[in-house]
């Protein structure tokens, strides 16, 4: 009896909140995935902005020319006096999943709206800084695999795994910022709901013996 | 305070210290592993080509005639190439370590590892399957169903199945 009655009346409500949760994250994700053509042009120049003295602090002699074509990065190489070589280029969905961390944001339960504002720019601001560091350690990371940038034995052998290392950070960065702030609000959630559960257990043995 | 009551607080506390430290190796070593694996060509094509012939096996039985070369998966209609981002290994190794780092027990985080692996398994072929089905039929929505909706899909269904787990099949640990 104690069973049945876990397993029917409290996990429903966390159920719920989770078919609340993807419910909300999906219509946001629709919403604002129908946007990006519009936001990615600007977003793309924000990093441009952000790397291009970036690059310049990372290489000496800078040979990175950087060019925001829309919503792609075009990455040039200086190849001689006034001379650049088209190296690669970053698509207009490299940078999408700031879409993804606003609708986990927005979607997140137990955030009153000003909190949630301030962490949808903090959210904003890390993801930007990820990205930015993102675009410059894979090209740099390109540079060495083919040889155009001299580096230490240690680094050469292990380069797999420096740019398997950047691409899970790409990857998970926004769930990492989305879970980094929003941790508190759902260990409250969760603690609740344990909680509840605990106190559910005296109350399942009551009914037993009254029954 | 009664004497008992301070050796048991100390227990507690070291039991405590001792559950974090061994929480803190493993999300380490499932770190390293999937920085590993992620990075071995062999590991990494054995998992390609699995995924190649499970998606191909499926489309298959649903009536298609493709065939499997190395990664590819094609048909005279269409083709799909499983690279590393499509095995869903990094998915899966970022629910594992979000799994071995909540505070529960060993059973709970075993259960937690085996709905993680299977459940984004599961969802990653269905994705590849409906690719390909894209793929023939709508070609000009491929590039966003690939990049854009299944890439969110991907990311609410493991948060929320983690979450799911979290909620439903945890406990806390007695000492905490």
């Amino acid at each position: 009896m104690r069973r049945a009655k876990r397993s029917t009346t409290k996990p429903t409500r966390w159920t719920t909140e989770l078919a609340r949760f993807v419910a909300v994250f999906l219509g946001v994700m629709a919403l604002l995935a129908g946007l990006w053509s519009f936001l990615a042009p600007t977003y793309s120049t924000v990093v441009t902005w952000l790397a291009r003295p970036l690059f310049r602090l990372f290489e000496a002699p800078n040979v990175t020319v950087l060019d925001a074509r829309g919503a792609e990065i075009w990455i040039y190489r200086i190849v001689g006096p006034g001379e650049i070589a088209p190296f690669t280029w970053f698509d207009r969905y490299t940078f999408f999943a700031v879409i993804p961390l606003l609708a986990l944001l927005v979607a997140t339960p137990g955030l009153g709206w000003r909190r949630r504002l301030v962490k949808t720019g903090l959210g904003i601001g890390a993801l930007v800084a990820a990205h930015t560091a993102y675009l410059i350690a894979s090209v740099e990371l390109s540079y060495v695999a083919i040889g155009l940038m001299p580096v230490g034995a240690f680094v050469a052998r292990t380069l797999d795994v420096w740019q398997v290392g950047v691409r899970i950070l790409w990857e998970a960065a926004p769930v990492a910022i989305w879970i980094a702030l929003t941790l508190l609000a759902w260990k409250r959630l969760l603690r609740k709901l344990k909680t509840e559960r605990r106190d559910e257990v005296p109350s399942g043995d009551a009914l037993r013996v009254s029954g | 305070m009664d004497p008992m009551d301070e050796t048991k607080d100390r227990h507690a506390m070291r039991s405590r210290r001792y559950r974090i430290g061994a929480t803190a190796i493993a999300v380490a070593a499932a770190v390293a592993l999937l920085v590993w694996v992620g990075g071995n060509d062999t590991v990494m094509g054995s998992a390609q080509t699995g995924l190649a012939r499970i998606t191909s096996g499926i489309l298959n039985l649903l009536g298609h005639r493709t065939v499997v070369s190395g990664n590819t998966v094609s048909s005279g209609l269409f083709g799909i190439t499983v690279v590393t981002a499509c095995t869903g290994l990094f998915t899966t190794g970022l629910f594992l370590i979000a799994v071995l780092a909540y505070p529960t027990g060993w059973r709970s985080k075993l259960l937690g590892a085996g709905l993680g692996i299977g459940g984004i398994f599961a969802l990653n072929v269905i994705r590849l399957v409906s690719l390909y089905y894209i793929g023939v039929h709508l070609p000009g929505f491929l590039d966003s169903a690939h990049q854009l909706i299944w890439q969110s899909v991907l990311i609410v269904f493991a948060v929320a199945l983690w979450l799911l787990w979290a909620g439903r099949w945890t406990y806390a640990p007695r000492e905490a």
